[in-house]
């Protein structure tokens, strides 16, 4: 049996009144394709925020790759994201004055040293190989997403957070992102934790988990093929 | 990949970074064009000072009577090596008179003085000395003596015997007449108003005392002092002894002169000493609090526009950050972009402070300074110090940012 990359326990996350997890108990083993899924304001992003140390539970159990994330100051935080994690939002949140290759070698600089020709291959991975000195203004949403995934693998995380990745993209270029997603897994061999509001995109998952106000109501598990 | 960033963001937002710049540089212009004057300042006030009166006094060291000084020590004062500060001296012989004018008599003081002696000392630039280079306030009826037998007269002195410019005044001394022409009637408010002022040589042959002086009044240019200028020189080691010799304390410029005046003991009148010492320490005070005034200013200003664009750049901070910026990463960024603009604020405000503290002195002391070095790295550190400063409310801010909250959505 795989080694859990993540178990919670009792987790919750309150915004002053509201209580937008409740109490959560949730372990998703190493390499895993999870799907979340859950109707607007379930708690779907506040999961993925905890889990991807960029916030802070109210209470409860989180353990990330065997340590409890609670342990850690901001700045821990901050080094857990970049050696732990790769984030792909909707919004692909690029630098707009940097270029492509810029962009991912960003997420370089953070981690260790930027270095251009692993950025470069990287790209070329995401198949914009030919768009390295494009700034994101002069991409399409679905190459502004790609840039995304070469930034969010260019440190080899060992979990990919995607939070409806595939939210603005077409039918065309989400089948896309979602293969390249599935190949790079095969080589990284990286856990995804994917948001999303759709269930063709869930399939691709492994298993899928729904979230209803801030409670784990239900979880469909694949049935291995062959 | 630092070098890039800032490169980039720069290039993004000229007007911003200008207006950083802009402040920035207004800051070092101001630091350097009033701290280069400063100097001046203080240099130009104590001249200025140095009218209101003498500030050493020259006695004969000899405890009881019969002490005097010796004439031929004093072209020595323009050779020490406080020479440059000294901006005048005059010597005085003091004695009893009895004077006649017409039927009048009066009992008084003589004092035999350098009215405006030119001083020739070899190797030394030609100066003149005497009672109108230390005591030009001075309100004088008349002229001063040039010839031998012209005699100023105080005012009070002048009422009492009767006398008006051109008058004759006979002075009685040890037996010995001397005839005298009034040529000036002076006031002052003081003791003066009672003396009767003649020629140095020709008082000393009335009174049989060729050669002596009674005392020698000095002007010269100092420093304040401070708490290291008022410990004892007699109590301090070899190395402090020179600090101390090689400051323009009032007290050292006094030793100074009193090693090349035979037989005589300085002392600092510390009435002016010390007024002028507070006069230019709360001068300084003042440029140096205006300084740090206009360098908060300008920090205000710093924040102040690296707020509103920090504002505008929370998504790319909150980026930064959810792909594992930490704090001294993000710092590096915005101290990093604020450094390298302060670098050239500080160039450009230390040229523009130099031509400003030219301009200044040209106006106010009509005179031209040539500012000194350290100027240099004076605005360099004033315009670090304003970009830190100015940042520290930004970066304060752009911690705070949390990239869940900006990035939604
Ligand atoms: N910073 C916040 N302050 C207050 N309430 C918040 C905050 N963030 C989220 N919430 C609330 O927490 C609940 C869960 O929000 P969350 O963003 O996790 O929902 P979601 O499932 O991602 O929804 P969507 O599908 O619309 O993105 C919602 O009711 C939301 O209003
Ligand atoms: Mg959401």
């Amino acid at each position: 049996m795989a080694s859990m990359i993540i178990e919670t326990a009792g987790l919750t996350k309150s915004y002053g009144e509201i209580r937008a997890l409740k109490p959560l108990d949730l372990t998703v083993p190493e390499g895993e394709w999870l799907s979340v899924m859950g109707h607007s304001g379930s708690g779907k992003s506040t999961l993925l925020n905890l889990v991807g140390g960029l916030d802070r539970p109210t209470a409860g159990m989180l353990k990330v790759g065997g340590e409890d994330l609670l342990g850690r100051d901001e700045d821990g935080l901050a080094r857990f994201r970049r050696e732990f994690v790769g984030i792909i939002f909707q919004q692909h949140h690029l630098i707009p004055y940097l270029n492509a290759l810029e962009n991912v070698m960003l997420a370089q600089y953070f981690h260790s040293v930027p270095d251009e020709a692993e950025a470069r291959s990287a790209l070329e991975r995401v198949g914009l190989g030919h768009r390295l000195k494009n700034r994101p203004g002069e991409l399409s949403g679905g190459e502004q997403q790609r840039v995304c995934i070469a930034r969010a693998i260019i440190n080899s995380p060992r979990l990919l957070l995607g939070d409806e990745p595939t939210g603005n993209l077409d039918h065309g270029s989400t089948t896309m992102v979602l293969e390249l997603l599935r190949e790079l897994r095969v080589e990284e061999r990286f856990t995804i934790i994917m948001v999303t509001h759709n269930q063709e995109v869930a399939a691709w998952g492994d298993r899928t988990i729904y979230l209803d106000d801030g409670v784990l109501v239900r979880e469909e598990k694949k049935l291995v093929e062959g | 990949m630092l070098f890039r960033i800032l490169k980039n963001s720069f290039l993004k937002r000229p007007r911003s970074i200008f207006l950083v710049f802009l402040s920035i540089t207004m800051g070092a212009a101001v630091a350097t064009s009033f701290l280069g004057i400063a100097g001046e300042i203080s240099h130009k006030m104590s001249l200025e000072l140095r009218s209101y009166g003498a500030n050493i006094l020259l006695e004969p060291s000899a405890v009881e009577g019969g002490g005097f000084l010796r004439e031929v020590d004093l072209p020595k004062i323009k050779t020490v090596f406080w020479k440059y500060n000294i901006t005048g001296f005059t010597p005085y012989l003091f004695g009893l008179v009895d004077l006649t004018a017409g039927t009048k008599h009066e009992r008084a003081v003589i004092t035999g003085s350098w009215f405006y002696k030119q001083l020739l000392v070899e190797g030394e630039e030609p100066s003149f000395q005497g009672i109108q280079v230390i005591a030009p306030w001075w309100e004088l009826q008349g002229g001063m003596p040039q010839d031998a037998d012209e005699a100023v007269v105080g005012a009070s002195l002048a009422r009492r015997l009767g006398v008006v410019l051109g008058s004759r005044v006979v002075a009685l001394a040890r037996g010995a007449t001397k005839p005298f022409r009034v040529v000036g009637i002076v006031t002052t408010g003081g003791y003066e108003e009672e003396q009767f002022f003649a020629p140095l040589v020709t008082v000393q042959s009335l009174l049989g005392k060729m050669g002596k002086l009674s005392r020698v009044l000095v002007s010269a240019v100092t420093v304040p002092m401070d708490a290291f200028g008022k410990k004892d020189p007699a109590a301090m080691s070899k190395e402090e002894y020179e600090k101390w010799y090689c400051t323009a304390y009032v007290t050292s410029v006094a030793k100074n002169v009193e090693e090349v005046m035979a037989g005589s003991r300085a002392k600092p009148i510390w009435q002016i000493a010390s007024a002028e010492g507070a006069l230019l320490t709360k001068l300084n005070s003042v440029v140096l609090l205006l300084t740090l005034l206009a360098l908060g200013a300008s920090a205000i200003a710093v924040s102040t526009s690296l707020m509103a664009s920090m504002a505008e750049r929370s998504p790319e901070i909150a980026l930064m950050k959810a792909i594992g910026a930490d704090r001294l990463q993000i710092s590096a960024i915005f101290l990093g972009e604020t450094l390298i603009i302060s670098l050239a604020g500080g160039i450009v405000g230390y040229l523009l402070g130099d031509q400003l503290a030219a301009l200044i002195s040209q106006s106010v002391f009509n005179s031209a300074i040539k500012s000194p070095l350290w100027l240099l790295p004076t605005a360099m550190v004033s315009a670090f110090a304003v970009a830190l400063a100015g940042s520290a409310a930004p970066l304060r801010r752009a911690f705070l940012i949390e990239p869940v909250k900006v990035l939604k959505g």
